[in-house]
């Protein structure tokens, strides 16, 4: 098994050549969309010859190595199978397809974060069922999963949390040699600080934080996290249910940083929170959209992912990054210690986050997505899908909507600005508690 | 001898006959509780892992004394002083009770100054209450002690709300024909079927700003304009909408009880007081309350400990920001990380409901009424 | 005593009908708005191919997850029902007819569930269960499918826990009311215990056994709490799933789900009913 898998990057490296190659003569013959049979003259990735001696962790490297990612990774060939999805999504062929000898897979993840085609392709195509048991908070995830009585293959840990996890010996190290999908990864959002090699995490998707407001409703549109706690907007506010971000959004105000352990910040920033908190009508880690579209809030801090959906139903909601800077987070795959269906989880990782799969994303839940070759396959790719809404719309419309958003293709200079939540150690329960008696006065 | 072994013979069988019920309880219940109960002393890491110890920080963190100990000047020294003063004659009151309890007969002047004093000893002691709240406010950290009052106070409105809406229509469906009585019944049983969940659903549609109430209000404002403009209420994510939510999810708890003790009441018994002169109010506060009362405890029972214990219905209509003792449990367990705390928090609220069901039911007692829903 | 009724009174239950009766009607409604945020009601949903009006119904069937879900329920609420009836009755039977050494004890632990608060109850568990299976599979080195792990079993055990108390309560009140005589009587003309039980006393509380399980069943199909704390990958069932759907963008699926819900208890309801009266 592990002999194929080598054979697979072997490949790769040998096709990343052969792209350059290509690249370099004859640009028009890299994409292919899904309605055409396959091109005879592309070789498939799964299928090597030539082997070489590069170590499994090569393609990350070279990925790093070389400036422009695009240029490293192989060239993606959809292959579709006969499934296909009410929506009018046909379920892609996985690459590579691995024989399962597990039964079933169970998915820790985030609400409103896997889209349906994508669990019901793989279902359909590895014949195995999909449990998805869901959370609203990574605390939450960590307090079922370290309670140490649940079977868990993958779960979707926040940045922040990953050091935690790390450390208590929750997570067990991947083997990269069983994810080939880590080459259509764009390099900027892996090896990051949280976990230097992607040693136990792969990231899933990524976004920021910072304010959302109703054009409609509020006159006078917020432009700092400082701003929030103006009185015209008390009653109106919306937060997300999370003590690192909307406490980290406070200690920006005052100037201070947003991983900081002194006592003293904290509790400054717990009573500047207190003020707004008065104002705050709801907080929502699940659907913070979901009240603002229903006119219920007006104005707060959500997830990019949420604004842009809320904007699609109501194009007066604007989301604006704040002047301190707004929360820059990640989210990632990550393999529990006990997990009980390890080749299942891979597959998972590999099949769900394939390129032809992956721009699902864009559609429906469209935060900054890491995989570039979902990027690229989407650019070209003019089948036709139904949205939520029932309308017909292409991976093309969606990659352009994706790229000319500001709020899901984030900024340079935001994301320079930003501040990225970090795991605070000994200083954690100061948050929680702060929360706490914060949300209970 | 015969006799001897027939009785011990019956033990074993009834030994034989609750153990698999004794067992499940032991398991899933005292065990479980007992762990509860070491894990409440224990204190965590700053990972969240628990840590068991014997220590009462969690218990004094619950109560509000702050960390560092009480600051002796946190209140003005004038209010256990006034106090003092308001409250030595109530004591004067009290000890005179006392020891006329203890003589052998209460002497005829004893006997006046208890009376005269009667009135007295219950305005001392509002007094001394506000008193002790204020204090308690200003020296200790009263978040917790504030959660609890709020779920006992949420749970007390629910309470009273459910009865005032509940025994008319008991009395309703318990005098009704017998034919319609069962089709009374009936409706009643069936918002309690459709599940808990999706009855607090509902009234995020019905009491959302753009919802269906304030649809009906801004109709029926239009349709009468000398009312005045029409502004939209605001009630999802409020107290009210959480009072609310927990009104309808357990009013049928109530009624169901309180209809069983009512059928039972013969009509001969109204007949007779009607006989006897009593008008309808009186029949009523003579004959209908007192024997309708161990219909009310049950239905007391079966809203008043599950209010205090739910989180759901405050987390879906209070959005997150009404706070009550079942979210402050289950935050402790699954987003603060902090279990103590939580075990903590669940034995006193589970002592706090006994000692309130236990007094109830001792003071009203407690029929078979229970079993009615 | 219809007469006895004032208008006021007749009046004032009407209105608490009506408040009853007002969120199940607006839920069933909303099953069929063409708006997919179900925020306001925008028309009855239209689309000629896919079912017309109840075009969210048919998104419903389709959910696997729903389906999956609502199995579980049922078996869930089903081995709890049946377990807890028989645990239930054969305790009723013991603390009403019988004396032994654990008696007192016995009572009271069959009456704490009933007044306290289902969530020190869950969470109780819950801590059980963690210490146990993470004290287990470390003890015996389970891997992989073979570990100890929340899910089905734990969800039924503890369902049959909270069950037990209610089962016994009813049961016993059926015992109160018991004629013993017609016992001793079976026994004077030979039969044995067995034989007594089966044949006189069982059918004679019967009633009391069956409405002990309907209890049992009711409570497990509500219940929300309990599960919330002990279920694990695979073991969603409906209320914990309906509240999944709620933290999300709520369409009006859920309605959908609630309507079926509704017109399927209304049924049971109104067929139990029926064959009650029949057998009176």
């Amino acid at each position: 098994m592990s002999n194929l898998y080598r054979n697979i990057w072997k490949g790769m490296v040998v096709l990343m050549v052969l792209s350059l190659a290509l690249a370099s003569c004859a640009p028009a013959a890299t994409s292919t969309p899904t309605a055409q049979p396959q091109p005879t003259t592309v070789p498939k990735p799964t299928t090597p010859p030539q082997p070489t001696t590069a170590p499994t962790a090569a393609p990350i490297a070279a990925a790093t190595a070389v400036p422009t990612a695009e240029l490293a990774m192989p060239p993606f060939v959809s292959k579709p199978t006969t499934h296909v999805m009410a929506d009018g999504y046909v379920c892609p062929e996985p690459q590579p397809k691995v024989p399962l000898t597990s039964k079933e897979v169970n998915l820790f993840v985030w609400t409103e974060y896997i889209p349906q085609d994508t669990l019901d392709c793989f279902q359909l195509v590895y014949g195995i069922k999909v449990n998805r048991d869901e959370y609203s908070a990574n605390e939450e995830m960590y307090a079922k999963l370290s309670a140490g009585s649940t079977n868990y293959d993958l779960v979707q840990p926040t940045d922040f949390i990953v050091g935690l996890m790390i450390r208590q010996g929750l997570l067990q190290k991947l083997d990269k040699g069983k994810l080939p999908v880590l080459s259509y990864f764009d390099s900027k959002y892996l090896n990051l600080g949280f976990d230097p090699n992607n040693d136990y995490t792969i990231p899933y998707q990524a976004g920021t934080d910072s304010i959302v407001y109703n054009a409609d409703k509020v006159k006078t549109p917020p432009t700092s996290f400082a701003d929030l706690w103006k009185p015209e907007y008390a009653g109106r506010l919306v937060m997300l249910d999370d003590s690192r971000a909307i406490l980290g959004a406070t200690l920006l105000t005052l100037g201070y940083d947003v991983n900081t352990k002194d006592p003293a910040q904290i509790d400054a920033a717990k009573t500047k929170f207190a003020e707004l908190a008065k104002g705050v009508k709801l907080f929502d880690s699940d659907s913070p959209k979901t009240a603002l579209i229903a006119g219920d809030v007006d104005l707060g801090i959500t997830w990019t992912g949420e604004a842009f959906l809320a904007a699609k139903e109501n194009p007066s909601i604007k989301y604006v990054y704040a002047k301190e800077g707004a929360i820059v987070w990640q989210d990632n795959y990550a393999i529990p210690k006990s997990a009980p269906h390890l080749d299942a989880a891979y597959a998972w990782l590999n099949y769900s986050m394939q390129p032809d799969m992956f721009w699902l994303m864009l559609r429906d839940f469209p935060y900054t997505n890491p995989v570039q070759g979902a990027l690229d396959y989407a650019k070209s790719d003019t089948a036709k899908v139904k949205d939520a809404d029932g309308n017909d719309v292409t991976p093309a419309d969606l990659y352009k909507a994706y790229i000319d958003s500001p709020v899901t293709n984030t900024p340079l200079e935001a994301l320079k600005a930003g501040h990225r939540i970090d795991d605070v150690g000994d200083a954690l329960p100061l948050y929680d508690k702060a929360w706490t008696e914060v949300k209970g006065q | 001898m015969m006799l001897k072994r027939l009785r011990e013979r019956r033990s074993l069988q009834g030994t034989l006959l609750i153990s698999p019920a004794l067992l499940w309880m032991i398991v899933l219940l005292i065990i479980p509780l007992l762990l509860v109960v070491v894990t409440s002393f224990g204190g965590r890491d700053p990972d969240g892992n628990v840590i068991y110890q014997f220590s009462l920080d969690n218990y004094t963190r619950l109560m509000g004394v702050p960390s560092g100990g009480f600051d002796p000047n946190c209140a003005p020294i004038a209010w256990p002083a006034l106090a003092a003063i308001i409250g030595l004659p109530s004591l004067v009151g009290i000890l005179v009770r006392f020891v006329s309890r203890r003589a052998q007969g209460e002497s005829r002047s004893a006997a006046i100054l208890r009376r005269a004093f009667k009135p007295y000893v219950f305005v001392a002691a509002a007094f001394w209450v506000y008193v002790g709240v204020n204090i308690y406010s200003a020296c200790a950290d009263a978040l917790y002690v504030g959660i609890l009052g709020r779920s006992l106070e949420l749970a007390f409105w629910t309470t009273l709300l459910v009865i005032a809406l509940g025994y008319p229509l008991a009395y309703f469906i318990a005098r009704a024909a017998p034919k319609r009585r069962n089709l009374l019944l009936f409706l009643v049983l069936i918002p309690l079927w459709t599940n808990f969940v999706i009855r607090v659903y509902a009234w995020i549609i019905i009491l959302r700003e753009s919802g269906v109430l304030n649809g009906i209000l801004a109709t029926i404002a239009t349709a009468l304009p000398f009312l005045g403009p029409f502004k939209p209420t605001e009630i999802l994510y409020t107290q009210n909408a959480v009072l609310i939510g927990m009104i309808y999810e357990f009013l049928p708890f109530m009624i169901l009880p309180m209809f069983t003790s009512l059928e039972k009441i013969e009509v001969s018994l109204y007949e007779a007081a009607a006989d006897l002169g009593a008008n309808t109010l009186k029949t009523f506060l003579r004959v209908t309350l007192p024997l309708s009362l161990p219909g009310m405890v049950a239905g007391t029972i079966l809203v008043f400990v599950p209010v205090m214990g739910t989180f759901i219905v405050s987390d879906i209509l209070g959005g997150r920001q009404v706070i009550l003792v079942g979210n402050l449990i289950q935050r402790q367990f699954l987003d603060a990380r902090d279990p103590a705390f939580g075990s903590a928090a669940s034995i006193i609220l589970m002592v706090m409901t006994l000692v309130i069901t236990i007094y109830y039911t001792r003071r009203f007692g407690f029929g078979e009424e229970v079993t009615a829903a | 005593m219809s007469n006895r009724r004032s208008p006021w009174l007749r009046l004032f239950s009407y209105f608490v009908y009506a408040f009853l009766y007002f969120p199940i009607v607006v839920l069933i409604v909303f099953a069929f708005n063409s708006s997919r945020t179900n925020v306001t009601f925008e028309g009855v949903v239209n689309i000629p191919d896919q079912c017309g009006p109840f075009y969210w119904f048919c998104v419903l069937f389709k959910d696997q997850h729903v389906l999956e879900a609502a199995g579980n329920t049922l078996k869930i609420a089903l081995t709890s029902t049946v377990v807890s009836t028989i645990i239930g009755t054969m305790a009723a039977l013991a603390l009403q007819r019988y004396t032994f050494k654990a008696k007192a004890f016995s009572e009271v632990s069959l009456y704490i569930p009933i007044i306290i608060p289902e969530i020190v109850m869950g969470i109780s568990i819950l801590v059980l269960f963690s210490a146990v299976f993470t004290w287990l599979n470390g003890a015996l080195g389970l891997m992989g499918d073979a570990r100890l792990s929340m899910g089905l079993g734990t969800v039924i055990l503890s369902h049959i826990a909270f069950s037990i108390p209610f089962v016994v309560l009813v049961v016993r009140a059926r015992l109160v009311a018991f004629d013993r005589s017609v016992e001793e009587a079976a026994m004077d003309l030979g039969a044995n215990e067995w034989q007594t039980f089966r044949r006189v006393t069982l059918p004679l509380i019967m009633p009391g056994v069956l409405s002990g399980a309907m209890l049992a069943f009711t409570l497990s199909l509500d219940d929300f709490i309990i599960t919330f704390f002990t279920n694990g990958p695979g073991s969603t069932t409906l209320p914990i799933y309906v509240y999944g759907l709620l933290r999300r963008i709520i369409t009006p699926e859920v309605n959908a789900l609630s309507t079926v819900w509704i017109v399927v208890v209304f049924l049971v309801l109104l067929l139990s009913q029926r064959l009650q009266r029949r057998s009176v």
